[in-house]
């Protein structure tokens, strides 16, 4: 048991702490309009990248370098994973089959929750959406097959090149950029060919390219992170 | 008493909720779900910094200009800030699975005990 | 070539970290090799860059996407970021090379790609102009350091990682809260506009945003109290991984709560942020100092000392003068120099002696002299002796902070120094006077690496000039913000 002291000390340093950041949010009224970079951001997204979802806009193409170390968050935390879960060999240990409902239901299902999250990814800069949920999503249909089968595995070889391929090639998207405009991640789709019309799905200059990578590339890690955490290393081959 | 939203409030629960969980608790689990309040917290904060009243989603197709919408840039951030937490949990949890195998408990106390 | 391919230093380690897994599904041995060709690669343009901005003396600025700030987001890399971009593709070129002989433990490939990207991330915290991009850059350094962490995969090194997450989790949550505060406020999140608007900041929301700030970038500068993670995390980590801590990783922190600092320097309440900052300094300094004098494994008792100068490196920083930037980034440097010195030559011992406690460390005179030799050199010239290049840079702290008035912190300096040469000592007179054992053969590449380190450490120490102006420059870089604010094209953006 947490003794009385500490706990009465953590509560009292909360609450310290909680009013500190009241007085500071108090200062930054709710509900106003207070936007500097953002309302230039709206008046001329529709023409400066050809896509009508401004946050989609901003997150590839305006502020496109976040993305990118985005995404290789997310590869660190699936490389990591990979790294420290490590076994010589390694296997599924669950010993209870799904049920007849499961089984039978991800048979049906898988086909589209994978449709649906490639749906998600490539219309990301005309629906809310992009490349992480429509990944997200993906990775969740594997995840379905992993309870309803006790042998199903991913193949692993392919889901790591592949996550390696799509990786490079969005590194290099914005060397290209380099190449043909001068300037790292730069939309040469919109800017320079000016394909697309705004509003229809060949729009939005290379957003639904960097999306379809970044939908594939956040499935095959999100699953391969769900295989290292579900499979138990056999004893005796530490 | 000072004046705040209930939106921010509400957000700095939150967190506060969560750096008590991670102050206080013994089972690295609940440190664990403590950091995933905290962060969710800090989301909900940043998101409700964006909002204007009476104007809605900044995604321009039919009806909405550009002088109707809130501000996009909290929710780019955001997007960026969950993915960051989803990483730090999976990280985490693997460091959890480690120590698990290697003490056989996930008390923090006993953990120190036992290494000595 | 246009200052634009500057773009490369971040774009050659992503795309070769990517790359490894298919070298992996093609061969396993060429992964090590290829780590030495990417960071040669990265080292050569990590030079070129430093040659254009000190011969023309202005910052390479790189706008991704061709869109100006405030608008995209730019890369700011003036005379610190090429200075220290520089030094971390050196030391992790030397690294690469010391990494045949030292990690030992599967999978190799992850481990390769782990190195790389903990390289891309100080690089991009030193290098970028935008503030939640140093929030992505920094969570790339922070997720990368806690999986290195725990890379040996022993009891010992699960649990120093998991006190890293907690600490790291809660302080990037402080760390965003600061963002949302300042951008609530201003409106923007590129560097060069806050400074400017700064002045238009409620005081009260200002010290609460950027304490917040210096906060979260505490637990990776390894400032008092947010640094109970780093004398476990340097002794469990993998000898090549220790290194980066405390030569780069630790560093990058510390620039970039410095270069927030004087941002906001034009804010009501800035005075009382520093004295917090110098509070947290020189807490820092005596508790490791006091903490090094007990420890009997010589990993953990370079680490404390590690620390304590971390502690001196702030405490200048946190002066607000001209002077005492220009001192803080001195001793960055060499304490860079100096600490890779040190940590490779122990963690040498180790692997090849078996364990890093002091028994391994009897006779090393004898046994390893090379390798006893740059410890010898490097403790030294931690400890201030001059000769050695860390004797300038204290001496410069020292006059710094007497400028200022703090008299209590130069006579701070000088009592841990003293501390310093008791424990130093204490590890020579073992290493020298006492015997044991028969003569081990050294590795020809690692004795290079460890003499071409002592050459440094003794050239500094007695032609200080030339790395002083460096850092003289580089310290303007840091301080003078009005010039920082006309240096980036900013566009209007009027609503």
């Amino acid at each position: 048991m947490v003794s009385i002291l500490k706990r009465s000390l953590a509560i009292i340093t909360i609450l310290i702490i909680g009013y500190w950041l009241a007085v500071a949010m108090s200062h930054i009224p709710f509900g106003q309009d207070k936007m500097l970079v953002g309302q230039y951001y709206l008046n001329h997204v529709k023409d400066q990248t050809g896509a009508v979802n401004a946050v989609t806009a901003i997150v590839v193409n305006y502020r496109g370098f976040d993305t990118l170390g985005e995404v290789t968050v997310l590869f660190i935390a699936s490389t990591g994973v990979g790294a420290l879960l490590w076994k010589r060999k390694r296997e599924r240990t669950a010993r209870v089959p799904g049920s007849v409902v499961l089984t039978t239901g991800t048979r049906f299902l898988f086909p589209f929750i994978v449709l649906f999250g490639a749906y998600i990814f490539i219309h990301g800069h005309l629906t809310p959406g992009g490349g992480f949920p429509g990944g997200a999503t993906i990775a969740t249909g594997f995840l379905l097959l992993y309870m309803a089968f006790t042998v199903y595995e991913i193949p692993h070889k392919g889901f790591e090149v592949t996550e390696g391929l799509v990786g490079m090639s969005y590194v290099a998207v914005g060397l290209i950029g380099l190449l043909i405009g001068s300037y790292f991640l730069y939309d040469w789709i919109w800017q320079t060919w000016h394909v697309g019309t705004v509003g229809k799905l060949f729009s939005g200059g290379f957003i639904p390219i960097i999306y379809i990578l970044i939908g594939l590339k956040v499935g095959t890690e999100l699953s391969g992170i769900i295989d290292n955490m579900l499979k138990e290393g056999v004893s005796g081959n530490d | 008493m000072i004046e705040i939203s209930a939106y921010y409030f509400g957000a700095i629960a939150l967190i506060m909720i969560g750096l008590y969980a991670v102050l206080v608790k013994k089972n690295l689990l609940k440190m664990l779900v403590g950091l995933s309040i905290m962060e969710t917290g800090v989301n909900l904060l940043l998101i409700s910094i964006g909002y204007i009243n009476g104007k809605s989603a900044p995604i321009l197709s039919e009806g909405v200009g550009p002088k109707g919408a809130v501000d996009p840039i909290p929710q780019a951030l955001v997007l960026t800030a969950i993915v960051i937490g989803v990483a730090t949990t999976a990280m985490a949890l693997s460091a959890a699975i480690i120590l698990y195998e290697k003490y056989g408990t996930l008390n923090i106390e006993e953990i120190r005990r036992l290494r000595g | 070539m246009n200052g634009q391919y500057a773009s490369l230093l971040i774009a050659i380690p992503l795309i070769s970290a990517f790359f490894v897994p298919v070298i992996k599904a093609a061969s396993k041995k060429a992964v090590m090799p290829f780590l030495v060709l990417v960071t040669a690669v990265q080292t050569a343009a990590a030079a070129w860059v430093f040659n254009e901005v000190y011969t023309t003396g202005k910052p390479i600025i790189v706008m991704a996407g061709k869109w100006q700030p405030p608008i995209g987001i730019d890369l700011y890399i003036g005379h610190f970021a090429a200075l220290f971009v520089f030094i971390v593709a050196a030391v992790s070129f030397l690294l690469s090379i010391y990494n045949f002989k030292t990690i030992k433990i599967e999978p190799i490939d992850k481990y390769a790609m782990l190195f790389l990207l903990l390289m891309l991330g100080a690089t991009g915290m030193i290098a970028t102009g935008d503030i939640f991009n140093l929030f992505v850059f920094m969570e790339i350094t922070s997720i990368t350091a806690y999986a290195l962490t725990a890379y040996n995969k022993t009891g010992e090194a699960a649990e120093a990682s998991m006190k890293y997450m907690i600490l790291g989790g809660i302080g990037s949550s402080f760390f965003l809260i600061g963002i949302a505060i300042i951008y609530g406020s201003l409106g923007t999140l590129n560097m060069a506009q806050i400074a400017q608007l700064a002045g238009s900041m409620n005081a009260t929301a200002a010290q609460a945003g950027l304490a917040l700030l210096i906060f979260g970038l505490a637990v990776e500068a390894e400032l008092f109290p947010l640094n109970a993670w780093a004398p476990d995390a340097y002794q469990a980590a993998p000898h090549p991984v220790t290194v980066m801590f405390s030569a780069f990783v630790v560093k990058a922190g510390l620039y970039a709560a410095a270069r927030l600092l004087y941002l906001m320097q034009a804010v009501g309440s800035w005075h009382s942020v520093l004295k917090l900052v110098v509070i947290m300094a020189t807490l820092t300094v005596i508790v490791a100092e006091f903490s090094a004098l007990r420890q009997r494994n010589v990993k953990r008792m370079i680490a404390y000392s590690s620390i304590s100068q971390v502690g001196f490196i702030a405490l200048a920083l946190a002066l607000g003068t001209q002077a005492g930037v220009d001192a803080g980034v001195f001793h960055m440097v060499n304490h860079a120099i100096v600490k890779a010195l040190l940590f490779i030559a122990v963690g040498y011992v180790a692997v090849e002696l078996g364990g890093d406690e002091v028994e391994n460390f009897r006779g090393l005179g004898r046994r390893m002299p090379i390798t006893a030799f740059s410890i010898t050199i490097g403790s030294l010239a931690v400890i201030g002796i001059p000769m050695f290049n860390v004797f300038w840079s204290k001496l410069r702290i020292i006059l710094a902070t007497v400028d200022v008035g703090y008299t209590w912190a130069a006579a701070l300096v000088l009592i841990a120094s003293v501390v310093e040469a008791v424990y130093y000592l204490r590890l020579l007179h073992v290493m020298w006077f006492e015997r044991s054992g028969e003569r081990i053969t050294e590795s020809a590449a690692l004795g290079a690496i460890m003499l071409l380190l002592v050459a440094v450490v003794i050239v500094i120490g007695v032609y200080p000039d030339y790395v002083w102006n460096l850092a003289q420059k580089a310290g303007a870089d840091i301080f003078n913000v009005a010039q920082y604010i006309k240096n980036v094209p900013l566009m209007g953006v009027g609503a």
